[in-house]
């Protein structure tokens, strides 16, 4: 699989991504140095951010420091998945497992 | 940043699956929640006012809970000398010591209860088809069927524990809460270990699936029985099973089971 990083046409035709600098949550279940990269789903009233998909197979949410688009790699360490970034029928960033 | 490689999306797959299956990640990861813990809960963690009815309910379905971490357990440290990498056998390992503590600290909640025969009660009260499951899965463990052997295991008794002890911990008093919450932080390792390894082998042979169809529908059986044994007593709405249910079938759909 190539590393959508390396892709330079999204950013031709989409414009620049914005970047985020992540906080650490509190997502404790992975070694500190990665904490920031995940963070619980917190119900009902949580919302995603651009740089935000959700596991799903853990559903813990998983963060970038880049906004996401379509074809993006994410890992997901709590649960050990790799996931690829697809728009859904809904318009929304949704994770698929790609073993 | 200084370090490259602690941008997690950033590393190459293999580099990723090395960090993710090794020691090294599982004492961080278990330091950053059980740290502080005994047997599984903070110790200032006071107990919560419980009838005597709802003490004997909880009992019953910790004694459930003890047959499915034994059952992973001797799953667990029997599938190491069968898997296929050394990867698969390292990750096991940590899972055998997760096993282990589960039912540790669970035996203990029992005996805090005021059990004093715990492994008696086990036996009188836990549910029979999830009993029925430890035997078929140490009989796949047996005849060394490591792909039937990890869907049981991995993907389909995980995922139960993962969604039931999800649902029982928003709901049982705290100190059972916060021993079902650490366990759930090691079941997500374990569901994710067994849905992916068992993904990449179907991407690379891909007839195994046929193979192993019946094998999950024999298994769906017994887990629905466990599941309808156990949402009684921990407070699921007749609403609400068929959900519960869902959540673990949701790990077989994706690798393509039929239901």
């Amino acid at each position: 699989m190539t590393d959508p990083r390396e892709r330079g046409d999204d950013e031709a035709r989409e414009g620049p991504r914005q970047r985020f600098v992540l906080d650490d949550r509190g997502f404790d279940e992975v070694p500190p140095k990665y904490r920031r990269f995940y963070r619980r789903w917190q119900g009902a009233e949580d919302s995603l951010a651009p740089n935000e998909v959700i596991c799903p197979v853990c559903k813990v949410v998983i963060r970038s420091t880049r906004e996401l688009r379509p074809g993006d790699r994410v890992y997901c360490m709590p649960c050990m998945s790799r996931l690829v970034v697809v728009r859904a029928d809904d318009g929304r960033l949704e994770a698929r497992v790609a073993y | 940043m200084n370090d490259p490689g602690a941008d997690i999306h950033a590393l190459e797959h293999h580099e990723f699956l090395e960090r993710v299956h090794s020691f090294e990640f599982w004492f961080q990861a278990v330091e950053g929640y059980l740290a502080g813990t005994t047997y599984g809960h903070r110790p200032e963690t006071a107990e919560s006012p419980m009838s005597e009815a709802e003490r004997d309910r909880l009992v019953g379905v910790l004694c459930t809970y003890c047959v499915g971490e034994t059952a992973a357990l001797e799953g667990a440290s029997g599938l190491i000398p069968i898997a296929p990498d050394r990867l698969a056998k390292i990750f096991l390992a940590t899972q055998v010591a997760d096993e282990g503590r589960h039912l540790e600290v669970l035996q203990h909640r029992m005996r805090r209860l005021g059990v004093t025969d715990v492994d008696g009660e086990v036996t009188r009260r836990a549910s029979r088809s999830l009993v029925a499951f430890r035997v078929r899965l140490q009989g796949l463990v047996e005849a060394r069927d490591w792909e039937a052997a990890l869907l049981a295991q991995n993907v389909i008794l995980e995922s139960l524990e993962f969604a039931v002890f999800h649902h029982h911990a928003q709901r049982a008093d705290a100190v059972t809460a916060e021993i079902l919450g650490g366990i759930i932080k090691d079941e997500r390792r374990h569901m994710g270990f067994g849905e992916n390894v068992l993904g990449r082998r179907l991407v690379d042979a891909p007839h195994t699936r046929r193979r192993l169809q019946p094998i999950k529908r024999e298994l769906d059986h017994l887990m629905l029985d466990t599941i309808e044994h156990t949402a009684g007593a921990i407070g699921v709405p007749l609403a609400d099973r068929a959900r519960l249910g869902r959540a673990y079938l949701e790990s077989a759909a994706r690798l393509g089971f039929l239901g």
